[in-house]
């Protein structure tokens, strides 16, 4: 596995430790570690059910951990929020309605320790010509944004996201994730949970992918994706195909052959076709693709759940 | 945590059918009931004209609707909303969420006990010594306080969709068998029996005795207190069952 590396002297902002979470007879996060460390913007990857949220939840300290340790910031969940450190905004996040958008973000100002200007807070995250509007007449997207304000109410050191930009428009998303940048920028940890790939691919600097509870994958999306073979390599074969000789390639990570037409997924698709030429074969209407991190993904998922059938 | 009570009055203050049928409401009834006696008919037992007697039921009437009504439906439905786990998220503690409530609504059920008191003073004529309004005010104020917890309790029992009858079965039931409406005199035999044991005959009838200058009943102290402890505890056990399971 790959791990991004951190200087060692440099403690980690969030650590987990061989972490289990059973709910009955599902393992929703089963013996997880890893660690995140300051300034990285990390994505956490997965499909729904992979157990996203409930690591989320671990790390907020919103639930306890059948067996392991989660520490943030080196101490409990709970005291790294007590201590301001940590700003969050989660799906299942609720608002107090009947009261006013602004109200609802001097609320979440007054109660961090090292808040900021309200004004402020309701500028950033671009909801400050909604600020009179009752918060149960807002749209899912505006709600979200309001969510967005209540997590980044102070100074906080980590910033944590549960699929932040549901419900958002493109614009909306792409606003977000230029104020998202933002924090970043000021040398926060940002982890956000996503399964919009391309969000992943486009803002994370580091990738967890998360199946069934547990990491899959730990890497930059350049590293995701070479890890599921990097590139896609079709071809048209006539007369008998030997798949044998074929399935031997060099770099060939996965196979698929229907009637006469072979894709190869490879993680280097030209020693792969350089030695595919050298099997004697005429290969006809070749083509190599690069994969999006959306099919790295899959081909990963798929590996995984090969390896355990 | 001042400034989520404070927000939690605003919006209290802001509900205009909340205010209506906590301040309002009970001194409309209190009119309507205290009419139909002349002042100088006795409610049987007691040595109280009926305007004195319903006074202090709607008074404690309005102060259960403040406490009650408003807490339990609010809670049940952020619970289900994923505002408390929102809170959860910042450094207010747990227990604040609840405590903000409950301040929150005992501001509200002041001003119900001291519109049905002038209302009944200014129309009925009841008068009372100076140390009975006050005392009889901060009798029925602390009271509330079990129903607040009670009110506590249903809004982490009931769901969302629930809390609504439920609240609205416990609310008319303890009303009305405890005699906040019409004196438990009036009722069957085996009905008063029962009556005596409800927490609400326990708090009128602590308002009555300051009334009658008289030392509160201790059955009616240890039945309050009791409750209290009932329906304080029950709201610890279930806040801290929402909070593992949240």
């Amino acid at each position: 596995m790959t791990t991004t590396a951190a200087p060692a002297t440099t403690a980690p902002v969030v650590g987990f430790d061989q972490v289990s979470k059973t709910y009955g007879s599902t393992r929703a996060v089963d013996g997880l570690s890893l660690r995140l460390y300051p300034g990285q913007t990390v994505a956490l990857l997965g499909p729904n059910g992979a157990g996203k949220s409930t690591t989320l939840d671990l790390l907020l300290g919103l639930k306890n951990a059948d067996s392991g340790t989660v520490s943030v910031f080196g101490t409990s969940p709970r005291e790294a929020i007590v201590a301001g450190r940590v700003g969050a905004m989660l799906q299942s996040g609720g608002l107090m309605d009947e009261v006013t958008v602004a109200e609802l973000v001097r609320l979440a100002c007054s109660l961090h320790p090292k808040p900021y200007r309200a004004a402020d807070v309701l500028a950033r995250a671009g909801i400050a010509q909604i600020a009179d509007r009752k918060v149960n007449k807002l749209s899912g997207g505006q709600a979200q944004r309001v969510r967005f304000a209540l997590a980044t109410a102070g100074d906080s050191d980590l910033i944590v996201l549960d699929e932040p930009t549901t419900g958002m428009d493109v614009s909306a998303r792409q606003a977000f994730w230029a104020t998202m940048r933002e924090q970043a920028d000021q040398g926060r940890t940002v982890l956000f949970a996503t399964h919009y790939l391309e969000e992943a691919d486009a803002i994370a600097d580091r990738v967890l992918v998360l199946h069934r509870g547990r990491l899959l994958a730990d890497g930059t999306a350049a590293e995701i994706k070479a890890k599921a073979g990097a590139r896609r390599v079709s071809f048209d074969l006539e007369g008998d195909i030997d798949e044998a000789a074929l399935r031997d390639l060099p770099f060939l990570t996965a196979m698929d052959v229907s009637g006469r037409t072979v894709r190869i997924q490879s993680a280097d698709a030209d020693a792969t076709v350089h030695a595919l030429y050298g099997l004697g074969v005429y290969p006809r209407n070749l083509e190599v693709a690069g994969l999006g991190l959306e099919q790295a993904f899959v081909a990963i998922t798929e590996a995984e759940e090969a390896k355990q059938s | 945590m001042t400034s989520l009570i404070k927000l939690e009055l605003a919006r209290a203050l802001r509900n205009r059918k909340f205010l209506f049928f906590s301040v309002i409401y009970p001194s409309v009834i209190f009119l309507l009931v205290a009419n139909q006696g002349d002042s100088r008919t006795k409610v049987e037992g007691t040595g109280l004209t009926l305007a004195t007697y319903m006074m202090v039921s709607m008074a404690s009437f309005g102060a259960l609707t403040a406490v009650l009504m408003g807490n339990s439906e609010r809670i049940a439905k952020e619970r289900e909303g994923g505002w408390v786990r929102q809170l959860r998220l910042t450094p207010l503690p747990g227990r604040g969420y609840v405590l903000a409530k409950t301040a929150s609504a005992a501001v509200v059920s002041l001003p119900s006990i001291v519109v049905v008191f002038l209302v009944a003073a200014a129309v009925e004529d009841v008068r009372l010594d100076a140390w009975q309004w006050l005392a009889l005010t901060g009798a029925i104020w602390a009271g509330s306080l079990v129903f607040a917890a009670l009110g506590v309790a249903l809004g982490y029992l009931a769901s969302g969709d629930a809390v609504r009858p439920i609240t609205m079965i416990t609310y008319f039931g303890l009303s009305i068998l405890g005699g906040l409406w019409m004196p438990t005199t009036t009722f069957p035999t085996w009905l008063q029996d029962i009556a005596k044991w409800l927490p609400t005959h326990a708090y009128a009838a602590l308002g009555r005795s300051i009334e009658q200058s008289q030392a509160p009943h201790a059955q009616d102290v240890a039945v309050l207190a009791a409750f209290f402890v009932l329906f304080a505890g029950g709201a610890a056990w279930l806040y801290r069952k929402d909070t593992l399971k949240a």
